[in-house]
């Protein structure tokens, strides 16, 4: 056992409650009980603090927790009422682990009790017991830290850590509306409404998560036994961590617990209809490859070059309009999938590969095809707007509407004769 | 197409879409043609260059559906295209030039007469008479069909009575720029300009 360090814990409660204790003499009470009479460290710290308390009149500090035998000299505490800076005590089911990112940390994961769930860190130098996922422990004397603006549970070498038995307790984890989502841990019932291209090499999928309350955009690192999610389908996600860069939210699913389910969600929020004319279509348009290497998905090259897989013979095809949406007022930049695609021009493509394939122009055919048959129309596109880009699920042409014309009329009239 | 600096900062760290594109204003070319202030927004050379429009807005863009009745070739060593598209109100000039060679191969490409749909940059100029011609730099020009004329005739006129709302309302900067620089501009003309178009649209 560390005497300072657990003295100087003591201590530092005690200061908390305005009184002064002598580090130097708890430390050598510890260092009494502890080696002289063969007391377990987690034991003499709550007995020097219970008598400290009574000595200095300091109203039930050694007795928290409940349990009688032990008790760290720190508070129990329900995971959702921990506040960064605090010592606390807890008993909680580890819901994850994941590879620790430096060699200073020995574990890092998830623990939860049935108030919520906080992300935790064992540092190599606590000496801590590895804690198996699924098992239910009892953590003494963790501090509250804060890192990144996320709240998580540091395990020094003055913590404890005890397996205890689960006996009937069952964790349910309460999933939350994806608007209320805050940094940490969090857990939400969701739609996969959007699937992305691949942005690194090491992620497996990222994309768009939907519930009826708003969207948050989702990430699953490469990790041997790591699935896909099924676009369309709907999750519950237990424990996924909840991060956040450059102010926005994400959800990083490598540490949650996923299960498919039936049904659907209407997934509202962010949800936009915008009327007006196709303006541009920009170059990327049209039939274009992609790598097939798996998670990639990445648009390639002419020469079919993937910017991380260098050359792909064995590309896959897709169809996609990027471009620029036209309101009179505002443009938005718009995206396109296949099957948005294929529904606004009639192009399947089966009959776009065709052409690329058995034209002179190859690729470049489609994609002035396309654009004769896009540009300058009016159209309803229905889709997610994210940093600036439409992304549409649905792209319809517009009809000439004879009760807007009627309307129009009356209005220039009467405006006319007045 | 040009940043806007009011907008430039915002949607930090994407590449595409982080920028506001100038939005295509929708006029009928009886007003256009009435345009006589032509001015630049910032002093950097690619700033854009707006036309104020009668009815008290700046136009940097505009998207315009007509009929294609006439193209001719021009120049010997520039090629460049001119092109006249009719809409109910009169008639647009419109020109590619080998600065815009997508532009100036899709209007090659298009027998007149023909609906098309017309996305480009409206430009003021003084003749040699001392006369003003405002012309259209084609960025794009497809040919469409006639419902997508039909919409964008009201779509004009629906925008045409909004920005004379506004006018008589006394709005913006622009707007009291307007009434500076067209003084003798009656706005009730546009309004019986967007009804003369209304009506000509046959169902």
């Amino acid at each position: 056992m560390d005497f300072s360090e657990a003295a100087e814990r003591i201590s530092r409660k005690f200061s908390k409650t305005g009184t002064t204790v002598d580090a130097k003499k708890v430390e050598g009470k510890l260092r009494r009980l502890v080696n002289e009479f063969g007391v377990q460290p987690s034991e003499a710290e709550r007995s020097v603090t219970t008598e400290l308390a009574k000595e200095f009149n300091v109203p039930a500090m050694g007795s928290a927790g409940g349990t009688g035998r032990s008790g760290g000299g720190t508070e129990q505490k329900k995971i959702a009422a921990m506040v960064p800076g605090e010592w606390v005590t807890l008993e909680g089911k580890v819901v994850s682990v994941s590879a620790p990112a430096s060699p200073s940390i020995a574990q890092s994961g998830i623990i939860a009790d049935d108030s919520g769930a906080i992300r935790f860190v064992a540092w190599a130098k606590a000496n801590a017991p590895a804690m198996k996922p699924d098992s239910w422990y009892r953590i003494e004397s963790a501090v509250v830290d804060e890192y990144k603006n996320v709240a998580s549970l540091k395990i020094h070498s003055g913590t404890t850590i005890k397996e205890i038995e689960p006996e009937d307790r069952v964790l349910s984890p309460a999933t939350v509306p994806i608007r209320d989502l805050r940094t940490g841990v969090g857990s939400v019932r969701a739609k996969v409404v959007q699937e992305w291209d691949a942005s690194h090499e090491r992620m497996l999928q990222s994309g768009l998560l939907g519930d009826e309350t708003g969207t948050i955009k989702f990430v699953i690192w490469k990790e041997p036994g790591k699935e896909t999610l099924v676009p369309g389908a709907v999750y519950l996600i237990y424990y996924a961590q909840v991060d956040e860069f450059n102010s926005r939210l994400s959800l990083n699913l490598n540490t949650a617990l996923i299960m498919q389910e039936e049904g659907d969600i209407t997934v509202s929020g962010g949800e936009s209809a915008i009327r007006g004319a196709i303006v541009h279509i920009a170059p990327g348009s049209g039939i274009i490859k992609r790598c097939p290497v798996e998670g990639c998905n990445r648009a390639l090259s002419r020469q079919n070059y993937c910017p991380v897989h260098e050359i792909q013979p064995d590309f896959r095809y897709d169809l996609r309009i990027k471009g620029w949406l036209d309101d009179g007022e505002k443009t938005h930049n718009l995206l396109l999938q296949r099957d948005a695609v294929e529904a606004l021009t009639g192009m399947t493509l089966e009959a776009a590969k065709e052409i690329a394939e058995n034209n002179p122009l190859g690729m470049d055919e489609v994609f002035l095809r396309i654009r004769d048959a896009v540009l300058g129309r009016y159209v309803l596109c229905k889709g997610r707007e994210i940093e600036n880009r439409l992304l549409v699920n649905t792209c319809e042409r517009l009809p000439f509407d004879s009760s807007e014309h009627t309307a129009l009329l009356n209005r220039a009239g009467t405006g006319g004769v007045s | 197409m040009s940043a806007n600096p009011r907008d430039a900062g915002t949607g930090a760290g994407r590449r595409e879409g982080a920028f506001e594109r100038e939005p295509a204003r929708r006029v009928f070319s009886a007003e256009l043609r009435e345009c006589r202030y032509q001015f630049k927004e910032g002093e950097d050379e690619k700033s854009p260059t707006f036309v104020l429009l009668p009815t008290g807005e700046r136009s940097n863009r505009i998207f315009l559906v007509g009929t294609l009745t006439e193209k001719t070739r021009q120049g010997e060593q520039n090629i460049f295209y001119r092109g006249r598209v009719v809409d109910p109100t009169g008639t647009f000039f419109i020109m590619a030039g080998s600065y815009q060679p997508e532009a100036m191969q899709q209007l090659a490409k298009i027998e007149t007469p023909a609906f098309v749909a017309v996305i480009g940059k409206p430009n003021l100029y003084q003749k040699p008479d001392g006369s003003f011609l405002v012309s259209v730099r084609v960025e794009s020009i497809t040919v469409v069909d006639k419902d997508t004329r039909d919409i964008w005739t009201l779509d004009t006129a629906a925008r045409t009575l909004d920005r004379l709302d506004a006018f008589v309302k006394d709005g913006s900067p622009d707007i009291a720029k307007a009434k500076e620089h067209y003084p003798s501009l009656d706005p009730t003309v546009f309004r019986k300009m967007a009804y003369a178009a209304l009506a000509q649209i046959r169902i």
